[in-house]
């Protein structure tokens, strides 16, 4: 706790001693140069949700700045107010043009992105110089002049910039630590699972490019006022857009304070190269020492100062200690399951696959696959490595779009929706490889899975609550209640699977899809898997299960349905297709003996 | 053949390795089970360099090769089958091979001979010799697999649950591989959560939990001791 005390002395110290700088020292340089880093970051944690938390690297974040700058500049001439008046309007447009790049570019990740951000800032440039009438084109657009005592110097410029950057912070922190920014950093981590467990992925990230740039726009607005002549080379300056993303690298990407600290630093450092350096070279010194710092982040610090430093204190503090590790099960209680507030439909089919067809490119991965499964039965689908199983059931939760057939879920058809929706519908599913967002505490990665989505719930605290209390029974009855505050990306391959589970229960679905529950897992615990999957079958839960412990599934399953070769091979009782020939040829084997008494 | 002493290792969370000291003899196949989380892999880990124990000293016969690079252990003689399916798709099976022996590849006359007496234990190697890898069958691919660890006759093998997700038919493959394995002269140390396959299958079973070494005992006498199948190989294993 003093720790913690500390801190927040040293983080108030600083905010009341860069308040107090135009009070201690009239020098209008230091006050340009606090101006300039202010801006830069206000803009680099903007940059930050968009690029630290949900993971989109954007190379065009300056845009922002323009836009903001143009559209206060233009509105104030137009109305004849002050800019300082009309600067939240720039945030808004600012946050509207965020909001088009983030629809343009909802299939588009990774490197793709960092292109597309970078022409959108070219663009929205050669737009405002084309747009003469408007924008003053490439004579520029003149900013009224300040209308207060010349004594007073830039110290509306310094202060409202000032406020715009502790606005930042407090609007990082909360994001951090809401329900919203929970999902971003599970988007970042992996996008198409985050929508597996309910996350609006489409939505979310909306959001989060609104966040990002909406304060921007009012800084650029500001800015633009204080630079007083618009241009585009200045307000569209891709300079400033790779100081932006180094400064946020630099400081600590995804962290609260790492952009703010990495603006001072870059923003200080290009200024001594500017002056020490000075001269017709300053520009490209400016660049060579960019490239310098970067290349020193990236080989150094790949996770920027801020969390480096924060480990080592860490580490310090803590010493040498032990991890948790695996040990014998305790007998938990599973955690009563939440009640379930739909009404049961009439259909006794759950969930019907109806002629579902499998292409890619000219291997048919499913051919005319057709199977029904009862509303409360476990229904064991088997068959030989290669056979198509997976296939099914990514074709079931929307990770493939089919070619052909249909998926309906009590009797609705959900073939045309996301895998958000799905979820949301009642579909949930793990994987043969267990997918967890690995830079997510283990607590955070089942607190993230989410049955509903409602917009007023994403400002809701992240970890606390009747939610974490839950998430926690689960993790405990899975026997990983030692881990909750573990780094995901530090399991096993076994525990990894266990917290899958959890988060799974968390989502609470209709119909689970379980992609071999058993493998990697101890004995004791598969035991345990089997009570638990029996006690969530009675409470009217319907179960899918692909698995290759005969042992264990044909236990437990009422139904079984074989595949081979992407065809239905037999669907009857799990006593009839263990005695049927055709399976036992094309998948248990001749030699019974290993693979039934596992 | 490999001694393991007080040995300390984790992944920056904390120790997860607490102490280990494992002894494998060699001629072994000796089988590591255990609750999820004691650290079964991470005993792999260390022993194949891919992980730097914090403390203690592993000794492959003489000669300590803790902190060594994974070459180095490799060129030592202790080789990994990684536990997911670790062949190239793309090329084919004989350059799958050929890449098992690349520590080796200066050495012309000893990879075609090594090629030869793999062909010989295994027979899929000269028969899909120019297929690609990823034209096998699961069962296939694992068979491969196996086999291009042995391209520099390492003697150790490392084995991390080699039955994970595959099918019964694919199991009893994996079983007869690691018995040929053996046969070669390799000494094996194995983890597996599918304890009654491992254990019929070693020689030696050693139980880990929280990190240390509970017990290591030959493996029918740690499948006979009903106290320990309670508490590790599930009810299923007393029936």
């Amino acid at each position: 706790m003093t720790a913690a005390r500390a801190r927040r002395a040293v983080i108030a110290g600083l905010i009341l001693l860069v308040a107090l700088v135009p009070v201690f020292t009239p020098d209008t340089y230091i006050h340009n140069l606090l101006i300039l880093t202010f801006v830069v970051a206000v803009t680099a944690s903007g940059w930050n949700i968009v690029g630290g938390f949900t993971g989109y690297v954007s190379l065009g974040h300056g845009a922002f700045i323009g836009v903001g700058g143009y559209t206060g500049g233009v509105l104030a001439a137009h109305w004849d107010v002050s800019p300082f008046l009309v600067a939240p309007l720039g945030g808004l447009a600012a946050a509207l043009v965020a909001l088009l790049l983030g629809l343009a570019t909802r299939k588009t990740r990774g490197a793709a992105f960092v292109i597309v951000s970078y022409a959108m800032l070219e663009l929205l440039g050669l737009v405002t110089r084309n747009w003469s009438g408007v924008t003053g084109g490439s004579q520029g657009f003149l900013m009224p002049l300040p209308s207060w005592d010349v004594r007073f110097q830039n110290w509306p410029f310094y202060y409202a910039l000032f406020v715009l950057v502790l606005l930042s912070i407090g609007m990082t922190v909360a994001i951090r630590r809401s329900k919203l920014g929970l999902g971003l950093m599970a988007i970042r981590d992996d996008e198409d699972k985050a929508a597996g467990v309910g996350v609006r992925t489409a939505v979310y990230k909306s959001i989060a490019f609104m966040a990002g740039a909406v304060l921007v726009g009012v800084a650029g607005t500001v800015y633009g006022y204080y630079v007083s002549t618009l241009s585009v080379g200045t307000m569209f300056d891709i300079v400033l857009s790779m100081q932006v993303v180094l400064a946020a690298l630099v400081g600590g990407r995804g962290t609260v304070w790492g952009p703010v600290l990495g603006a001072f630093l870059v923003v200080s450092l290009s200024e001594l190269t500017n002056t020490t350096l000075g001269g017709t070279d300053a520009g490209a010194f400016r660049l060579i020492m960019f490239g310098g710092l970067l290349l020193v982040v990236v080989l150094l610090l790949p996770k920027g100062i801020l969390p480096t430093v924060g480990n080592l204190l860490e580490h310090r503090r803590r010493g040498d200690t032990a991890s948790p590790t695996g040990t014998r099960l305790e007998d938990t209680p599973l955690p009563p399951a939440p009640a379930r507030s739909g009404t049961a439909p009439s259909t006794s089919d759950l969930l019907r696959v109806t002629d579902l067809t499998m292409r890619f490119g000219g291997v048919t991965a499913l051919d005319q696959v057709t199977m029904a499964v009862p509303r409360g039965s476990i229904t064991a689908l088997i068959g030989p490595n290669g056979s198509g199983k997976t296939t099914v059931f990514n074709a079931i939760d929307g990770t493939y779009a089919v070619t052909s057939g249909s998926v309906t879920l009590a009797g609705r058809p959900i073939t045309g929706l996301g895998r958000a929706q799905r979820a949301h519908a009642g579909v949930g599913r793990s994987h043969q490889l267990p997918r967890l967002f690995d830079s997510l505490t283990v607590v955070e990665n089942v607190a993230v899975a989410t049955g509903e989505f409602r917009l007023a719930g994403l400002v809701r605290s992240a970890v606390s609550g009747a939610e974490a209390a839950r998430a926690a029974e689960l993790l405990e009855f899975v026997g990983m209640g030692a881990y909750l505050q573990a780094r995901a990306g530090d399991l096993s391959y076994g525990q990894r699977k266990l917290v899958e589970l959890a988060q799974l229960l968390m989502l609470d679905p209709d119909v689970i899809l379980l992609d071999e529950p058993a493998a990697g897992i101890n004995p004791t615990l598969r035991a345990r898997l089997t009570a638990l999957i029996r006690a969530l079958n009675d409470s009217g839960r319907t179960f899918v299960i692909i698995e290759h412990d005969m042992h264990f599934v044909l236990s437990l399953a009422d139904r079984a349905v074989v595949l081979a070769r992407g065809r239905v091979l037999a669907d009857g009782e799990p006593d009839e297709v263990r005695a049927d020939p055709a399976v036992l040829e094309a998948y248990l084997g001749a030699d019974l003996a290993v693979g039934a008494d596992r | 053949m490999i001694r393991l002493e007080s040995v300390y290792a984790g992944y920056g969370g904390g120790d997860v390795l607490q102490g280990v000291d494992l002894d494998v003899r060699q001629g072994s196949i000796t089988c590591v089970v255990g609750p999820n989380g004691a650290g079964k892999s991470t005993v792999l880990r260390t022993i194949s360099g891919l992980l730097r124990p914090r403390a203690g000293q592993i000794r492959l016969g003489d000669q300590p090769i803790h902190g060594r690079s994974p070459a180095a252990v490799i060129a030592a003689g202790v080789v990994q089958v990684p536990q997911q399916d670790g062949l190239f798709g793309r090329l084919t099976v004989r350059d799958n091979m050929l890449l098992g022996g690349y520590l080796i590849r200066r050495d012309k006359a000893r990879l075609r001979r090594r090629m030869a007496e793999l062909a010989e234990a295994f027979p899929i190697i000269a028969e899909r010799a120019r297929d690609k890898a990823a034209d096998l069958s699961g069962g296939q691919r694992r068979i491969v697999e196996f086999a291009r660890a042995l391209m520099t006759e390492p003697s150790l093998v490392l084995l991390d649950e080699p039955t994970l997700g595959l099918d019964p038919k694919t199991c009893q493959t994996v079983f007869e591989t690691t018995k040929a394995i053996h046969a070669l002269g390799a000494t094996v140390l194995m983890v597996e959560q599918n304890v009654r396959f491992g254990l019929k299958l070693a020689t030696d079973g050693v139980v880990m939990e929280r990190g240390r070494v509970l017990l290591a005992e030959p493996a029918t006498d740690l499948l006979a001791r009903p106290d320990i199948a309670a508490m590790f190989f599930g009810a299923t294993a007393t029936t």
